[in-house]
This record gives structure tokens, sequence and C-alpha cells, in this order.
């Protein structure tokens, strides 16, 4: 059968057939010649990070465990409980409950402000449609990925974990924004 | 286990209707069609034929089988007579799930479908979508699409070299090429923020551009990767271990092959030199100049070959499109399809409208439907959407490669020893998560 396109084929190499005088010579020759690839590799640098006292670095756009931000200025919350997040959510992880800012409970800038904020990282799939959908970049995605724990139910994070700062931090790698 | 005797035990189900047969004893009953030439010399060995059977469970839960496979084989004593492989055990519901989700939550869902090539998963979604609505893509995401698609064959292709060497017997293989593959998948996360399943594809373009600095570490890895193909070709190509394991092994005519449905580098090395992105160019396949590799016997040698030199053939394309990536968009610039820029919403309420708009609900695609098939690593990955009105799918279905490639390997195995199914599975490539979806 000829294609349109039969001149952009090429026929792979079939390479010796096995067994035989050159077989014979393949089990010793070649062998060495693979060998002498593979112990190659005990002269070169590990490739390998000593994780746990060594933390891989990330580049910026890497998505980790989620943060919950304040404004600098005046330590408000930036979350004003839209839910946009939670409906973006493929997984259904986030749960929010707004509640009214009153003028002596003053805890988001807008009208309203979170008062439950919940994400159920044992389903998140770390895919950023939250980041995405935030109009006030409330919430944004971290670069911690250090996030195994014993029970399920402590991995259910509420808002004063995700407003926290996290205890070790992750190393950044330079390259890239 | 159960042990079956051609004699005295359970007898051939000839006439009975296999449906008819509740779903347990069908497992167990098993044709028997080789033993009507009880004669004839077993492919391969100096084995005299037996008469007894022995039906023997191989997986789910085996390092050999690539994932949770069960393979129902009937053996006689090291021959496979029969082998029948059972899937379903790793089933997600992802394409019922998508019928639940708007167009754009779909895509984080069928990316994890086939998990090693999780870019093409959401290019073939996408590019139905993009037809559904008849949506342009802009120049420049068709470029980063190929880009990150080939980048992806390549790291596809190494795993199953890795794993592929480790079955065997060359466990230093699998370091060798998880080692370059890490070198992709950190391409993949300085660009789209996750080593796998980035959703970094959108329906009408690509979520962000590529950051400063990710061209020049691409070509590096370009000028990387083929002094240790060269490394890898020189350890296995001339073994005389590989070559009698994997020469005039499970060779499976052209003919065959086609009338299986299979496709991709199975099909290829079959002689067949059917591939998608020649025959029907996507996302601006037919800008680039690449070969299609052919084999010409079709056994387990070509298979390998094919491979190798397809992973030579994705650096050519890579380059090639990193050299003549046009300026422009990244996305389309629908504001009806795609979210509006980040900046905009500070400053325009409509785009602050769109943008709640299409977060909350979605885009709203006409009733229709369509299928989109792109050459994946391992075949034809064919999506197929059909479209209510709404804004969530009426039905998302994939046509998965491994699923019907996975057809071959009683073709391969029959009559095979079990050591060289092991090597059948391992070539076929199967990706369980694909199969069961």
């Amino acid at each position: 059968m000829s294609y349109p396109w039969s001149e952009d084929v090429i026929t792979v190499e079939r390479g010796p057939e096995p067994g035989g005088v050159g077989g014979a010579y393949r089990v010793l020759g070649e062998t060495l010649r693979g060998l002498k690839t593979v112990f190659k590799q005990a002269l070169s640098k590990p490739v390998t990070i000593e994780y746990p006292e060594e933390k891989t670095p990330v580049y910026p756009r890497f998505r980790g465990r989620h943060k919950l931000h304040r404004f600098e200025d005046t330590g408000l919350e930036k979350c004003v409980g839209c839910s946009l997040c939670a409906a973006a959510c493929p997984a259904g992880c986030i749960r929010v409950v707004a509640a009214e800012n009153t003028p002596d409970h003053q805890v988001s800038a807008g009208e309203r402000y979170a008062a439950v904020y919940e994400i159920n990282l044992t389903r998140c799939i770390f895919c950023g449609y939250c980041e995405i959908a935030c109009p006030f970049d409330a919430i944004t995605m971290g670069v911690d990925y250090e996030l195994a724990d014993y029970t399920r139910s402590d991995l259910i994070f509420t808002k004063e974990m995700l407003l926290a700062d996290p205890i070790d931090k992750t190393p950044l790698r330079a390259e890239g924004e | 286990m159960t042990e079956q005797t051609g004699a005295n035990g359970a007898p051939p189900q000839g006439g009975i209707d296999p449906l008819a047969v509740p779903y347990r004893q069908r497992e167990q009953s098993i044709t028997l069609e080789r033993m009507d030439r009880p004669d004839e010399p077993v492919y391969g060995t100096e084995l005299e034929p037996e008469t007894e059977l022995f039906t023997v469970n191989m997986g789910p839960h085996h390092p050999a089988t690539h994932g949770v496979l069960r393979l129902l084989l009937t053996l006689e004593g090291e021959v496979v007579r029969s082998c029948t492989p059972l899937i379903g055990y790793v089933h997600t519901g992802i394409e019922k799930s998508c019928e639940d989700q708007s167009y754009w939550k779909v895509i984080p869902f069928v990316e994890r479908m086939d998990y090693l090539s999780y870019y093409f998963n959401a290019m073939a979604f996408c590019t139905a979508v993009e037809r559904l609505l008849e949506e342009e893509v802009p120049p420049r995401a068709q470029y980063l699409r190929v880009i990150h698609l080939e980048l992806n064959r390549i790291a596809s292709h190494l795993f199953w070299l890795g794993t592929s060497a480790l079955d065997l017997g060359a466990i230093s293989f699998l370091w060798y090429c998880l080692r370059e593959r890490d070198k992709v998948l950190d391409l993949f996360e300085m660009s789209s923020g996750q080593r796998m399943h980035p959703r970094y594809f959108q329906v009408g373009g690509v979520i962000e551009d590529i950051p400063p600095g990710w061209e020049r570490k691409v070509r590096e890895f370009i000028a990387y990767l083929p002094s240790r193909l060269d490394e890898y070709e020189a350890i296995l190509d001339r073994n005389e271990i590989v070559l009698r394991r994997l020469k005039g092994v499970a060779i499976v005519d052209r003919e065959t092959v086609k009338g299986l449905g299979v496709t991709g580098p199975l099909l290829r090395a079959a002689g067949e030199p059917w591939d998608l992105r020649k025959a029907m160019p996507y996302s601006s396949y037919d800008h680039f100049d690449f070969k299609i590799p052919v084999g010409t016997v079709g056994d387990h040698y070509d298979r390998y070959r094919v491979r190798m030199a397809e992973m030579r053939e994705s650096l050519k394309i890579v380059e090639q499109a990193l050299d003549g990536l046009p300026e422009g968009p990244y996305i389309t610039q629908n504001r009806k399809v795609a979210l509006p820029p980040r900046h905009e919403l500070a400053t325009s309420m409509e785009a602050l409208i769109h943008h709640f708009k299409l977060v909350t609900e979605g885009f709203r695609v006409p009733p229709s439907e369509t299928y989109a098939a792109i050459e994946a690593p391992r075949g034809e990955l064919g999506c197929f959407v059909v479209a209510d009105g709404s804004a969530k799918p009426a039905r998302v279905h994939m046509r998965d490669p491994s699923f019907v490639n996975l057809q071959l390997l009683p073709h391969m195995a029959q009559g095979s020893l079990v050591a060289d199914l092991i090597a059948s599975i391992a070539m076929l490539d199967p990706i369980l998560g694909g199969i069961d979806r």
C-alpha cells in the first residue's frame, strides 16, 4: 500500500541475527562493551538528591499546598468568601461558609468574609483552578509538597492553617519567572 | 488455581453461547484451540507437546504486568496455550465523572486516564471541544502544544524503555531511563507547574505562556538526549541476550495487527506506516519535517527499534517547533471560551463578568457530537464528545490505544514461553489506567 507521505517513511535497522559465530563473539565482546558503559556510570556524579536531609527545590510555577493571604498593610484577609474557588474545584474539596463583616468585627476588606474555609487535601488534585478562579488573589498555590500525615482528619486544612506561614521553607529554583 | 486436563476435565464449550455462561464460569472455561493440533511442535522450543494443561492466574498484582492486569493463562508446561486478559481492576469511572463537570473541569479528569501521556489525553479532549465550538487555536498555542506533546512522548517512551529492559533483566536500565525522564518532568514542572497531570492545555490554547529560560532548557535537553540514546543503543542493540529475547519473538503479521485495530508503534513495527500526525495533521504537525519509522518483520526487535527511532524523531520536531515558535497570543481571544487575562480583572467590569461566568458555569457548547483523534505514544487516542447544549458534556468517551492494543496480547502470547509473554507485555506497553478508565 502506498501512502502519499511514503517518502517520509524510514525502515528501522534489523541488527545482527542472534547465534552463530557472531553470537559467540557478542556474548563476550558486546557484553563487555555494554559493561563499559555501565561501569562508566560509577564515575559520574550521582543525580539523586538525599531527600529528607536535602529538600528538592521546585520551580516558581510549582503547585503545592494552598495558601490564603492577608493584606500586608492592614492585616485584613483578602478572601471575601465568594466561593468561586469552591465552584471551580473539580474535586469538590473546598468548603466556604461566608459571614457578614461588622464594624467591630472586621475580618476581610470586603463586605463579607469566610467564616469557614476548609480544603480537604486528601481530595485535592492540585490542579490550581482555585487560584485561577480567585478574583482577589486571596488563595494561591504555595510550593510546599510535604503533606503526609497520620490521620485523614489532620489533612482537612482550616483557614488558620492556610493563613499561617509554613514551618519549613521549600527551596525554590532560581530559573524561570 | 485450578487444574484442567484435556481428557477428563471440563469439556471444551462447543456450541454453548459464551455470554449465556455466568461470569465466574466463563473465566474458568478456556478455549483450547491449540489442542486441536497436539503434534505441532511448540514454537521456538524443543519441548515435546504435553497433554496436561494448567490454568493459572497471572496478576492482577504481578510486577511484570505494568499495572493491575490479570491474565488467565492456560499453560502446557512452560508454553502458553491460551491467554485471556481480564481488565477492570483500576476502573475509576472517569468517563462518567466527566459528565458531571463543566468542560474546563473535565481536563484534569481526562489527564488521569493514561497517566504516562497526560498531555495527549488533554489534547484529545481539547481538540474535540474546539471542533464542537469551531474555535481557532492561535499558532503559538499550537506550537507550544506540539512541544509539550513531543516531550511527553519522549518521557513516555523512556519509561517504556526502562520498564521493558527491566522485564528483560536489565535492572540498571530503569535508573538510566528514569534519570532522563526526570529531566523532561523538570521541564514540565517549569512550564506548567506540575510534573504529571499539569492541566496545561485548555480549550482554545494553553493556560500560560512558557516562562523565560524554558526554551534554553529545552534546547539543552535536545542536545543532551541523543548522546544518552546512543549509550542505550550501545548497550542493547547488539547484546546477545537482548537479541535472543527480542528477535523473531512474537511475530504478528501486518494484516492481523491491522484487523485488530491496533495502532501506534505496534502497527508501525508490523510495517504499516500509519501515523495520524502525517495522515490527518492536527495542531500544525504538517509544518514539521519528520519521518515515520517502520519495521519489516513485526517482532519484538522491530517494536523496540521503532520506539527508539521515534524518540529521535520527536526531538527533531521539538527543535523545529522551538525554532519556528511564532509570536502572538497563547490562548484564543474569544472571551466566551477562554478566561480573560489576570490583569484585566482589576480594570474591566466586562472581564470580571466573563471570569465569573466561565468559572461558575463554564461555556456552553451547541448540541452536536464529534470524534477527535491524535497520535499518542501508544497509538490512536480518540475522544468522542457529545454536547447537549449545556455547559457540561453529555458524554465523554476515550478510545484509548492501550485498550485496543491489548487485543494483540493473545496473538503474541499463544504458543510462546511464559518468559516471552513477559517480554510481550513489555513491548505492548499497556497502561492500565488508560485501559480501564
